[in-house]
């Protein structure tokens, strides 16, 4: 480390596998998209060449270095202010005219440079052969390699290349531009020449095209300090603009590409007529003009089926594993240590293990969210979506980009917060940010799904889905609302969208997204969910007397907990939910949604956990085996319902009634804790408060991990905006539909 | 220049050179960056299915536009 750490920087247009080589050259974990502008999120790893240590950078993907939007802005600094020794442009090789643009900026910048010819497979497939020597050598000598990100190709070349141009004293790349403008660059040069404090920044050269080009980032960032500089550049843009007859940023975007065509025609050949590609022809049925729509509902119909229905069955079973055989084994242990029945066992199997399990449910359910988020990403559909959704986004003052965060927002508001940074303007990004809340969440499904199946047996999933519908109406009333009060008369902001062709996705891609994802949720939510288990579960034990010789031995509602959501609970009595129970598990849901269904079964079921468990007398074996068993029932349950999307899906057209596989007859078999709970609530509960309790939950204000996420992007004004209109939706909502329904005479459960 | 036709115009399976890019600001800073400059060649493919936005295809990519930034787009008559 004499020389300190070197840094190397991996640029690139969205969606050519700069993140694919990323995880090639490092082998570290993190997502691979194919949505336009998808890595925004600075990711670093780390890689050996020749023995050294060395850390990579992946910037995020942009078209162009004109600090227009967050990623540009984001790639430019790092590349300007943190002067990484070598930057990797990643070109797609099938597409190289575009590329290139991005290309010639990030070289104009003077920074050894490797240019990677990514998905070079691809390119020959489609007759397109490059001629690696022919475009270093039009490209002022870099040194260019041939990668096959996906595959692990080159490699070893690139990493090679990276050396050449660690050591190599290559000089700077100039690309010759018009006379007249060149003499504009010369003049202004000069005069930044003269400001060592800008020189020692940026090459000077740069910034004065820069200036000429009025790059609105360069200009606000000098026009302070060097009014002179500013002036001087303006003048001289005019003249040359008047002389050429066009402004000098069209000239200067003119002749990049010219010059991009002359090392084209220098390096590529193709052979064989342009024809049309798979992806052409996949995209003539994906976004026809009638299936276009009737299969994008489907797919999405379809992400739901999965997240909903096909991970139901290795929820039951963690949850079967942990309230059965797991609390039985923790339960021994503790009596085998003389702690049966005291406090200590009361806080391990109510309050740690109930935490726990409390998150590990999760995993089912968020595995297969993900699972289907990374195929939409990773094919290339989403940004279909966007094209399709467009139109009816555009209702909302929102872009076509805007349905990739909401869609986000039915797994987790905040990956969906952070997915609106692909939006380019900040007021799209709030917008978005602030209705994505309504998007009911992968974590507030648990808690419709123990309802509604409690309240509504076998039509549940209608009122699982009425509630996402009402997320979704919410979401656009909002929205309206705020595009015609908020923000009238504002213009509307570019879509220009690249729509990138239709790629297989890589299976270690996209598990690698899932399990980066997962694990990710599984840290926080340990953290987080497992503090908030025990502080409630202390809550509950702590009497509200505050007489400790009472501790652990009280009745919730004498207890803290019981006091503190006393106090709330009246403000809940006209939405039909006022006991201070419901109260209190609404309470806990602020802190994360995840807690909720926890809360539930300690309030209303973990009171009696303790008789359940050593009435059932079973061996470690009988344990075992009991797990394994059900873990197979879980799998051919689960691909049971994999295969049941296919008729359910047919069978909302009408007149269709395919039947439905069942491989494994249900038993109504409910273990002992959650049969307590159900019963508890079925006695706290009327279908109709149930109705409205879950409304409530639908819109109430989003946990604290999505508040923090927005503080942080959107700022401390706008978060409390969401927290104030939210409970105020939630409450509204909630006694709507409490007091609508006893209007309607359905009071009566 | 009576002749004078923007981008929104071409029928699917029509091809036309730019010739300027109008507008100002952000949204004729990214046409430019994805390679709308004069002479460009450009093909419409489709509309989305309602209508709105508009499948291009330039310089051997995809991109779509909505109708009103493919107004500002001056072509070739």
């Amino acid at each position: 480390m004499t020389a300190g750490p070197f840094t190397i920087a991996l640029a690139g247009n969205p969606n050519v596998g700069k993140s694919t080589l990323f995880n090639a050259l490092t082998g570290s974990r993190q997502h691979v998209g194919n949505w336009p502008g998808k890595t925004v999120e600075k990711k670093e790893g780390r890689t050996t060449i020749n023995g050294r240590d060395i850390v990579v950078v992946d910037l995020p993907g942009t078209y162009s270095l004109a600090a227009h939007s967050v990623e540009e802005i984001i790639a430019r600094d790092f590349i300007i202010c943190e002067r990484p020794q070598v930057i990797i442009v990643v070109v797609d090789a099938a597409n190289l005219e575009r590329n290139l643009y991005l290309a010639c900026q990030i070289l104009e910048l003077e920074t050894p440079a490797v240019l990677a010819l990514n998905m070079s497979d691809e390119a020959h497939k489609r007759g397109v052969h490059l001629d690696p020597q022919a475009l270093s050598a039009a490209l002022g000598g870099i040194p260019v390699v041939e990668t096959v990100g996906s595959r692990g190709i080159g490699l070893d070349a690139l990493k090679a290349a990276i050396q050449t141009a660690l050591a190599g004293s290559s000089q700077p790349f100039h690309l010759a531009y018009d006379a007249l403008i060149e003499a504009g660059i010369a003049r202004l040069a000069a005069r930044i020449g003269a400001y060592p404090e800008l020189t020692a920044v940026y090459p000077a050269r740069w910034l004065a095209l820069k200036l000429l080009e009025a790059d609105t980032g360069i200009v606000a960032q000098l026009e302070r300090e060097y009014p002179a500089l500013i002036g001087a550049a303006r003048t001289i843009a005019q003249n040359i603009a008047e002389t050429l007859g066009d402004e000098l940023e069209i000239l200067i975007a003119d002749q990049r590409y010219q010059f991009i065509g002359s090392v084209i025609s220098a390096s590529v050949t193709r052979t064989g007529r342009a024809q049309i590609t798979p992806s052409e022809r996949i995209d003539t049925i994906l976004t026809h003009r009638i299936w276009g729509i009737p299969l994008f509902l489907a797919l999405m119909w379809v992400v739901f089926q999965f997240t909903a229905n096909v991970s139901a069955p290795f929820v039951d079973w963690i949850d079967g594993v942990i309230s059965g055989p797991i609390t039985r084994w923790a339960s021994t242990l503790l009596t085998a240590l003389g702690l049966g029945g005291s406090w200590v066992q009361s806080l391990v199997t109510d309050g740690i293990i109930a935490g726990v399990g409390g998150v590990l449910v999760f995993i089912p359910v968020l595995t297969f969210l993900y699972l289907a988020i990374a195929l939409l990403e990773d094919s290339g559909y989403m940004a279909r979506a966007a094209f399709i959704m467009d139109r009816v986004m555009r209702i909302l003052g929102l872009h076509g980009k805007s349905f990739l965060p909401l869609l986000i927002g039915f797994g987790c508001t905040v990956p969906a917060i952070y997915a609106t940074r692909t939006l380019e303007h900040e007021q799209d990004r709030k917008l978005t940010g602030f209705l994505a809340t309504f998007m009911s969440c992968g974590a507030r499904l648990p808690v419709y799904v123990v309802f509604a199946s409690l309240f509504f047996g076998a039509r549940a999933g209608n009122l699982i889905f009425a509630l996402y519908l009402l997320g979704i109406v919410v979401a656009f009333v909002t929205g309206w609302i705020m595009k015609h009060l908020i923000y009238r008369g504002q213009p509307p902001h570019p879509f220009v969208m690249e729509l990138p062709p239709y790629r297989l996705p890589t299976l270690s891609s996209v598990l690698r997204t899932i399990r980066g994802r997962i694990q990710e949720f599984v840290q926080r939510a340990f953290t987080i969910i497992l503090a908030c288990s025990v502080i409630i579960w202390l809550l509950m034990a702590l009497p509200a007397t505050l007489d400790w010789r009472d501790f652990n031995q009280v009745s919730i509602s004498d207890s803290w907990f019981g006091a503190i959501s006393g106090v709330a609970a009246p403000a809940f009595a006209p939405a039909g939910f006022g006991q201070p129970e419901a109260a209190g598990v609404l309470l806990s849901g602020f802190i994360a949604k995840e807690v909720i269904i926890g809360t539930i079964s300690q309030i209303y079921g973990g009171e009696t956990a303790d008789e359940a468990d050593s009435s059932t007398p079973s061996t470690l074996a009988d344990d075992l085996r009991e797990i394994v068993y059900t873990f197979g029932q879980a799998a051919v349950l689960t691909a049971q319902e994999a295969i049941n999307i296919l008729p359910r899906t047919a069978n909302l057209l009408p007149g269709v009634d395919l039947p439905e596989a069942n491989f494994l007859p249900l038993e109504a078999e409910t273990d002992a804790a959650s049969g307590q709970m159900n019963q508890a609530l079925t006695q706290a509960f009327t279908p109709l408060s149930a109705v409205a309790f879950t409304v409530f939950v639908l819109l109430y204000v989003p946990c604290l991990t999505a508040l923090t996420a927005m503080r942080l992007e959107f700022g401390v004004r706008w978060m409390l905006y969401q927290v104030v209109y939210t409970a105020a939706v939630a409450w509204v909502g909630a006694v709507a539909v409490y007091q609508g329904g006893l209007l309607l005479g359905l009071g009566g459960g | 220049m009576n002749t004078s036709r923007t981008l929104d115009h071409l029928m699917p399976g029509q091809t036309a050179r730019v010739r300027r890019v109008g507008s100002a600001g952000a949204l004729r800073r990214r046409l430019l960056d994805m390679g709308l400059v004069r002479g460009a060649e450009i093909e419409m493919l489709k509309r989305a299915p309602l209508g709105d936005p508009i499948e291009y295809r330039v310089r051997g990519y995809h991109l779509s536009l909505r109708q009103a930034e493919a107004r500002m787009i001056e072509i070739e008559a």
